[in-house]
């Protein structure tokens, strides 16, 4: 909502307030001021210049050259408009200065004589449209005094961004009335009095047929209308509140709906059917409807229209029909002042799209005894300006007319919800001072009737918020509540995915958060087959783009993208992390499924940001990722040694490398993967390095068991060493090799370990030495070597036989 | 073999003497002490054979060579290694980059968003989170926003369905927590929300931590209270507050939240608008309505809640100034905070 001061002036005076005051009084009473603008400032340097002599260009048919006075000196100017005269008054840009338009003025020559300044039209000046000439004021006025100030167009234009309870307020007058509530100042009315319409020898009816959806109609019809341009003052108002001046007809029923609240239209009576007026929702055969910017519009049962005695002439309450429209030959209007249900009109307003500033006020609330007088001022309007008759009466149907809502404040709530004693005295001058009628029923309650514009108080509450408001929010005190004391339970969803951030960032992951809308296609890059339930999605039905048309049902894509923009950014060394919901659908029309994964990737060097000097460019690969999940499991204390955790399967998900792929299992069920991204998938996010990538579901994680803390007790007695390098087909993993070593379950061994895994000269192909060492540990004794040697070459042995292996030859030391 | 032990002694404690660096030192150890082919060793292995009478005479008298030539041999290596650290320090180029393992960084709006949860919780509030698919009812409805309310265009939702969409909000939480527990209550409720909005201050998807309590006699002051203790731990310092009156349907009073510019101390700047003022929260006292909803005599029960914008505060604490950057995942963005 904008207004400018001068029209806030017209109901309320603000002397003493600067506009700057005034802007942070109205946002303290919650009605936010979004911009104060000043007006024309651009035309203070502008000044009044009178035209002495004007001769013609010597070199130019269409040019001439005039002689100034400026107030204090003469100067020559080359004008080329064909107003120019001699002794004319006119707006002279002199060099230096910038026009609203963003034109410079400068000293020049034009076809080869001097012109120290420029005379301009009224479109220069961004005062009007009006470029047939260059501006002729009253040359009463003096010379050399600033634009601006000659012509009184200084004003300021303040911007309210008005919260949807406050219709009220959707108007100049209700700002007026608020400010009325601070200043003390008396509202002036909108009209000195109205005269009430009788319904008798109008020359045409008014049928209200939906009267649930229209509590009051009111119309008057003028005659010999002329058609015209509206009053400079009035087109400079809407101009500054962001309207376009139409006609005078057009430009009176926006400026009454703009400084009253009440939205009015104009007929062209002329083209109105049988005289008649007709509020009702459509007939079945009444299907569309040309609204007056051309647009057909498709009409619903529950839309309600104005017709005529044979067709719908406009849609209620958001806009006119074409047919009917005011044009510049009419001469005789119907002019209505309605109020219609705020439902209706929205529902309309939002299936049509078609937003107006009509709908705007109608859908939050116009005030129904607001028809009459808002008539009553435009018809005056009209017959001053527009040459309009009104000697007819009208008609104000009102059948939706309702008593003033009554309302019992009690002191004890507005003490304990405010946290504030007031006498109620007191409350009952915040009230009155906005037009609240309030007795007191006795020393604790008031009964309080609310005006009809206050659309938005119903209850007991609205009122103690009107209490806070007028009384100051930033008075209240500031107290602390006081409540039983009580430490809230732990969610564990929570703790897991912090402690798993945590872990993660403590390997060098960054953190990412990613959009949970993505591009459909995101599946079939990662390759998922039709069946795949991560196929059954989450659909938006209106998506800002189709890049974000789907809920994600699974991290990595997301995280590719991020990856694939990183290395476009010169950062390939890539470690990251989400951990986000994922959305499955299972089923049709109910919520889906939300499950809190964590996804990881790793793409690039081991050891990105850190010295190269140190950690050479290393190239990941798979053991990072894989030392990454196993490192997590083990911290969160996710009971099992590593490979009972984490199995290399032939099964692996369809955005997996085949060989390069792994699953995390609890018990039989699969709850995680990990591998290298397949080529394709790759491919599709247009990344040419390799990616590892390991995910996990959160909800599963946490139903693994996990180890508990608990105390073991230091060993007190050395451990002994033994190494063992055997050289065995490439087939065997090396894994297997430490399985088998606990699998034998011999005595004293307290781990394992491979420490080196060698393939080449002088090994034939085809073999790798592994590199074994075992450490044996007693808790009773020191063991000595007899005892170790003959368990250890039991395990070589046994080794040796089960996997064709053999010692690898080479010195000991 | 007597004369044998005392030349090798003799010989070794010698060569011990012509020792000037480790390469050496261990050229020496596995020349005399190895426990293969050691010369010392292989003495020691030939004392099988001699006659068993002389066996522990010359037994002991090769235990104390070989103690000997040991305790020359560690004579020697420290001080070998005393030397070499009186000069080593001056060989390490110290100011070459120190070395340490990468340590990653969670994003900002979780860094903020758990300081934020933190707060509350030391105030005694417990987190919980709701779906980020929601029905209208508990998204709208259930917060005295019917359908065709005024104030459902402060929402530009996201649909699944006519009556299932992307929460716009986190207060939802609200209506799902008071339908299940009573009074008293103290609630924070982070979360990913969705308006159907994108520009350079809009993001489809942003952040914001719900916070609510109910009990008996809870009062506007009592908001004003928990919020100055928030934003006071939040921002470090003492910050004015200013409470504008607004318009949520779920609360009344409601307001919106303003701190003094953390950029300027309020005189007034870019980030302000000149204003002196950020709006970092809207807040209000639950409104009755919504409390009836769930069942509750709002004569007996009375709450707040309030609702903040992590990415706003994340901006002001960091000085972010565009907010795509939060969804970009840009590794020179997020290693800087």
């Amino acid at each position: 909502m904008k207004f400018t001061l001068s029209w806030l002036n017209q109901f309320i005076p603000t002397e003493g307030l600067s506009p700057a005051q005034l802007a942070d009084k109205l946002t303290m009473l919650g009605l936010e001021v979004d911009a104060v603008t000043e007006l024309h400032v651009d035309l203070e340097e502008i000044i009044t210049a009178r035209v002495t002599t004007v001769t013609k260009h010597p070199d130019a048919d269409k040019l001439t050259v005039c002689m100034v006075d400026t107030g204090s000196e003469e100067i020559q100017v080359v004008c080329g408009a064909p107003n120019v005269s001699p002794g004319m008054l006119s707006a002279l840009a002199r060099p230096g200065i910038r026009l609203p338009d963003g034109t410079r003025i400068k000293k020049s020559k034009v076809r080869g004589v001097a012109s120290a300044g420029m005379l301009c039209s009224a479109k220069e000046l961004g005062i009007s449209e009006d470029h047939g000439g260059i501006l002729d004021l009253n040359p009463d006025l003096s010379t050399g005094q600033s634009l601006a100030k000659a012509l009184s167009l200084r004003d300021t234009v303040i911007e309210v961004d008005l919260t949807p309870n406050r219709p009220d307020c959707a108007s100049v007058r209700g700002i007026a009335r608020e400010v009325g509530g601070f200043t003390g100042g008396v509202l002036r009315p909108l009209v000195e009095s109205t005269t009430p319409l009788t319904g008798t020898d109008v020359g045409f009816e008014v049928h209200i047929q939906a009267p649930d959806l229209c509590p009051r109609y009111a119309a008057r019809r003028l005659t010999n209308v002329t058609i015209g341009p509206s009053p400079q003052w009035m087109q400079r108002q809407l101009i500054a509140v962001g309207m376009r001046p139409i006609n005078n007809i057009v430009d009176i029923t926006n400026f009454v709906m703009l400084e009253s609240g009440q939205p009015l239209h104009a007929f062209d009576f002329e083209t109105l059917q049988d005289a008649q007026i007709v509020v009702r929702r459509p007939h079945p055969h009444e299907t569309s409807l040309t609204t007056l910017d051309g647009q057909e519009r498709t009409l619903d049962p529950e839309m309600l229209l104005i017709c005529d005695g044979r067709r719908p002439v406009a849609l209620a309450g958001v806009m006119g029909g074409l047919e009917t429209e005011i044009t510049s030959s009419t001469t005789t209007i119907l002019l209505e002042s309605a109020c219609f249900n705020p439902v209706s009109i929205r529902r309309t307003a939002r299936n049509l799209g078609i937003p107006s500033e009509a709908s705007y006020r109608f859908e939050r609330g116009v005030d129904p005894e607001l028809a009459a007088s808002a008539l009553e001022r435009a018809v005056n309007l009209m017959v001053q300006y527009a040459g309009a008759q009104a000697d007819l009466d009208g008609i104000d149907a009102f059948p939706g007319k309702k008593p003033l809502v009554q309302l019992h404040l009690r002191l004890e709530r507005v003490r304990t919800l405010l946290g504030i004693s007031l006498a109620i005295e007191e409350v009952a001058r915040y009230l009155r001072g906005i037009e609240f009628i309030v007795t007191a029923l006795d020393g604790q309650t008031l009964e309080v009737t609310v005006p009809s514009f206050r659309v938005d108080i119903e209850r007991e509450i609205d009122l103690i918020e009107e209490i806070a408001r007028l009384y100051g929010y930033n008075e209240i005190p500031a107290t602390q509540p006081v409540i039983r004391m009580d430490y809230p339970r732990r969610d564990d969803l929570r703790s897991i995915r912090q402690e798993t951030a945590r872990i993660l960032t403590s390997q060098g992951f960054y953190e990412a958060i990613n959009y949970s809308f993505v591009p459909e296609s995101h599946l079939d890059h990662c390759r998922l087959a039709e069946t795949d339930p991560r196929r059954r999605v989450t659909r938006l039905i209106n998506p800002l783009s189709e890049e974000q048309a789907i809920m994600r049902s699974m991290l990595l894509p997301g995280m590719l993208e991020n990856i694939r923009r990183n290395i476009s950014f010169q950062r390939s060394d890539i470690r990251l992390f989400e951990t986000g919901k994922i959305f499955l659908q299972h089923e049709a029309n109910v919520l889906p499924e939300e499950r809190l994964y964590l996804c990881a990737v790793i793409s690039g060097c081991r050891h990105p940001e850190a010295e190269p000097l140190y950690y050479s460019s290393l190239h990941s690969d798979f053991l990072d990722i894989k030392g990454t999940a196993v490192n997590l499991l083990r911290v969160l204390r996710i009971s099992g040694h590593d490979t009972s955790r984490i199995f290399q399967t032939g099964v692996a998900q369809p955005y997996c490398d085949p060989d390069c792929a792994a699953v995390i299992k609890n018990g039989e069920q699969i709850i995680g993967s990990l591998g290298a991204v397949h080529r394709d998938t790759l491919k599709e996010f247009d990344i040419k390095q390799p990616v590892y990538f390991f995910e996990i579901d959160l909800h599963q994680l946490l139903t693994m068991s996990k180890e508990a803390k608990k105390f073991s007790p230091l060993p007190r007695y050395p451990s002994i060493r033994r190494d063992m390098s055997l050289v065995v087909p490439d087939s065997v993993a090396a894994g297997d090799l430490l399985e088998a070593i606990h699998a034998q379950q011999q005595k004293y061994v307290e781990s394992a370990d491979i420490f080196d895994v060698y393939r080449g000269n002088p090994i034939e192909p085809g073999y790798k030495s592994v590199s074994l060492s075992i450490t044996y540990r007693s808790a009773a004794t020191t063991l000595d070597d007899q005892t170790v040697d003959k368990i250890h070459d039991k395990i070589v042995n046994s080794l040796m036989a089960s996997f064709s292996a053999r010692y690898r030859e080479g010195s000991e030391e | 073999m007597e004369s044998e032990l005392l030349k090798l002694q003799a010989e070794a404690e010698e060569s011990l003497q012509q020792i000037t660096d480790v390469t050496q030192l261990e050229a020496f150890r596995v020349k005399y002490l190895g426990r293969k082919g050691g010369l010392l060793t292989g003495i020691m292995r030939q004392l099988k054979t001699v006659p068993a009478e002389d066996r522990p005479r010359l037994g002991q008298l090769a235990n104390e060579v070989k103690q000997a030539v040991e305790n020359a041999f560690e004579k020697q290596k420290e001080q070998l290694a005393s030397q070499f650290s009186a000069t080593a320090a001056s060989k390490v180029d110290l100011s070459l980059p120190g070395r340490f393992l990468p340590f990653g960084k969670l994003h900002p709006v979780t860094q903020v968003m758990e300081e934020i949860c933190s707060i509350f919780e030391g105030l005694g509030f417990a987190v919980a989170e709701g779906p980020d698919v929601e029905t209208d009812y508990y998204n709208f409805e259930a917060l005295n926003i019917p359908q065709h309310h005024p104030a459902r265009d402060m929402h530009d939702t996201f649909y699944v369905t006519d009556s299932i969409l992307l929460r716009t909000h986190t207060s939802p939480m609200q209506a799902r927590i008071m339908e299940q527990q009573e009074p008293p209550l103290r609630y924070i409720a982070p979360g990913k929300v969705y308006r159907c909005d994108s520009d350079i201050t809009h993001t489809p998807m942003f952040h914001q931590v719900e916070g609510f309590l109910v009990d008996r006699d809870v009062s506007f002051a009592d908001l004003k209270g928990v919020l100055t203790s928030f934003t006071r731990t939040m921002f470090e310092r003492e910050l004015a507050l200013r409470f504008r009156p607004s318009f949520f349907p779920f609360t009344e009073p409601s307001a919106e939240v303003d701190i003094a510019c953390v950029i300027c101390e309020g005189s007034g700047c870019r980030v302000c608008k000149r204003s002196g003022w950020l709006e970092i929260l809207g807040a209000g006292l639950i409104d009755p309505e919504v409390l009836k909803m769930v069942g509750y005599d709002p004569d007996r029960f009375s709450g707040f809640a309030f609702g903040l914008g992590v990415e706003r505060i994340a901006m002001l604490k960091y000085g972010i100034d565009d907010i795509r950057l939060y969804y970009e995942n840009d590794l020179r963005f997020l290693s800087q905070f």
